[in-house]
């Protein structure tokens, strides 16, 4: 499995040349699985850059969205793929109670805020809501569970041979919880993470960003790491930056990020903040991923 | 131990900040949590408890009905809440570890998601008491 970040940033695109190293295209994740099956977990501005780098021929792809926050979707009308007839697009996502994925996918990619409809893209594209239980795409077996968040939200799980990725962006366990002490099966996401030789996970705010954001959705430093050490996480991938958060200050929360881990007992270079188009490398036969570039 | 779903995580997480006495099953009606007021209600804390069955429940704390009689498992507004999916109300009594009695009104309702029922949160109220804004 080839693991590529295309967009790290969340909540808002944030170009510019504070953020040029850490990149400021908000969540996607391009995965190439051993048996060749291309998957995209969320589409958020990053997804562009991912579509212009696939090959033009006929192609059948699965996105897997968490949510449908903008930052997680906004770049699905520039998505190249979605132009040709010859593709087939299959978009998996949460149910919700309201309304189909399809129906809410479709408030944004409508008048007036998208120039095309759903029903004039080209490809052949379709919806699917996540089942409660795994399921298949070409050599992985995916799963998919509902994570603490703001609005019907999933953390995914891709397990090809014996390497698994778990993606889980946006995600706040700590509210209103001790993650440090509960017992593992009340602590959510967990069960998608656990083990895993590779976890994306959301690391949005530093220790003294996080009070003034409690209940937003999203993760500090100390609750990141406690979550991964938690789950015992191979290799832990910090994402979903704060567009506050320039180069330099990534720089040292990232530093930070290594020390806590160290301090946990954690061991060197198991940890890092997410980097735009940095690449993993998850074998097929063995536990722990190796950076490609 | 398999993952909880996660709107059992948060009305747990809910709860624990709560100064209402509150108890949550699973969807198997299995009692998985209560909170600090709940357990000083019945002078035993959740931690000290752990996961016992049906059964010893009813040995230790009841409930027990105006006769003093144990009131079935099957009739407890947890149980009606989370296997019929919809909200149930009861007096009845309950036995504290010291062996006091209180008299509490129950209010239980389902955990219902895209997934079907995932438990039932039931909370107490002493009897007679109608002033929500704590005690
Ligand atoms: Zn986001
Ligand atoms: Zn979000």
């Amino acid at each position: 499995m080839k693991v590529k970040l295309w967009g790290t940033r969340g909540s808002i695109p944030s170009p510019g040349p504070e953020t040029i190293r850490y990149g400021g295209n908000t969540s996607c994740v391009g995965v190439t699985l051993s048996d060749g099956s291309l998957l995209a977990l969320d589409a958020g501005t990053g997804i562009r850059s991912l579509g212009l780098a696939l090959a033009a021929e006929p192609a059948r792809l699965h996105i897997l969205l968490t949510h449908l926050h903008l930052d997680h979707i906004q770049g699905l009308v520039f998505f190249a793929p979605a132009f040709r007839a010859q593709t087939e697009i299959v978009i998996w996502g949460p149910a919700s109670p309201e309304a189909s994925l399809r129906d809410r996918i479709a408030r944004y990619i409508s008048a007036p805020l998208s120039p095309v409809e759903v029903r004039e893209l080209p490809c052949d594209v379709s919806f699917r809501h996540c089942p409660q239980s795994e399921w298949e795409i070409g050599s992985a077996r995916i799963s998919a569970a509902s994570v603490a968040h703001r609005g019907p939200t999933l953390g995914y799980r891709i397990d090809d041979g014996d390497s698994s990725l778990a993606y889980i962006p946006d995600h706040e366990p700590a509210l209103g919880a001790d993650i440090d002490s509960l017992d593992e099966a009340w602590i959510s996401g967990l069960g998608l993470a656990r083990d895993a030789s590779l976890l994306i996970h959301d690391g949005q705010y530093a220790d003294a960003e996080y009070p003034d954001h409690i209940g937003w959705g999203h993760s500090s430093l100390s609750h990141s790491i406690s979550f991964a050490r938690r789950a015992n996480a191979a290799r832990t991938v910090l994402f979903h930056h704060d567009p506050m958060h320039s180069d330099e200050r990534l720089d040292q929360l990232g530093l930070e990020a290594q020390q806590r881990w160290l301090a946990l007992g954690g061991a060197d270079g198991e940890i890092e903040l997410a980097v735009e188009r940095s690449e993993y490398e998850l074998p097929a036969h063995a536990t722990s991923a190796t950076s490609a570039s | 131990m398999t993952q909880r779903p996660l709107e059992l995580i948060l009305a747990r997480n809910l709860m624990s900040a709560l100064s209402t006495p509150a108890f949550l099953v699973d969807e198997g009606g299995l009692l998985v949590f209560y909170n600090e007021a709940a357990g000083a209600l019945l002078g035993k804390r959740f931690e000290e408890l752990g996961t016992v069955g049906a059964e010893e429940w009813g040995s230790m704390f009841g409930p027990f009905d105006g006769n003093g009689e144990p009131i079935p498992y099957d009739e407890l507004p947890l149980v009606v809440a989370v296997r019929n999916g919809r909200p149930a109300h009861a007096d009845f009594e309950i036995s504290s570890a010291d062996g006091a009695r209180h008299q509490v009104e129950v209010s239980a309702f389902p955990i219902l998601t895209a997934h079907g029922s995932q438990g039932a949160i039931a909370v107490f109220w002493p009897a007679g008491s109608h002033d929500g804004a704590g005690r």
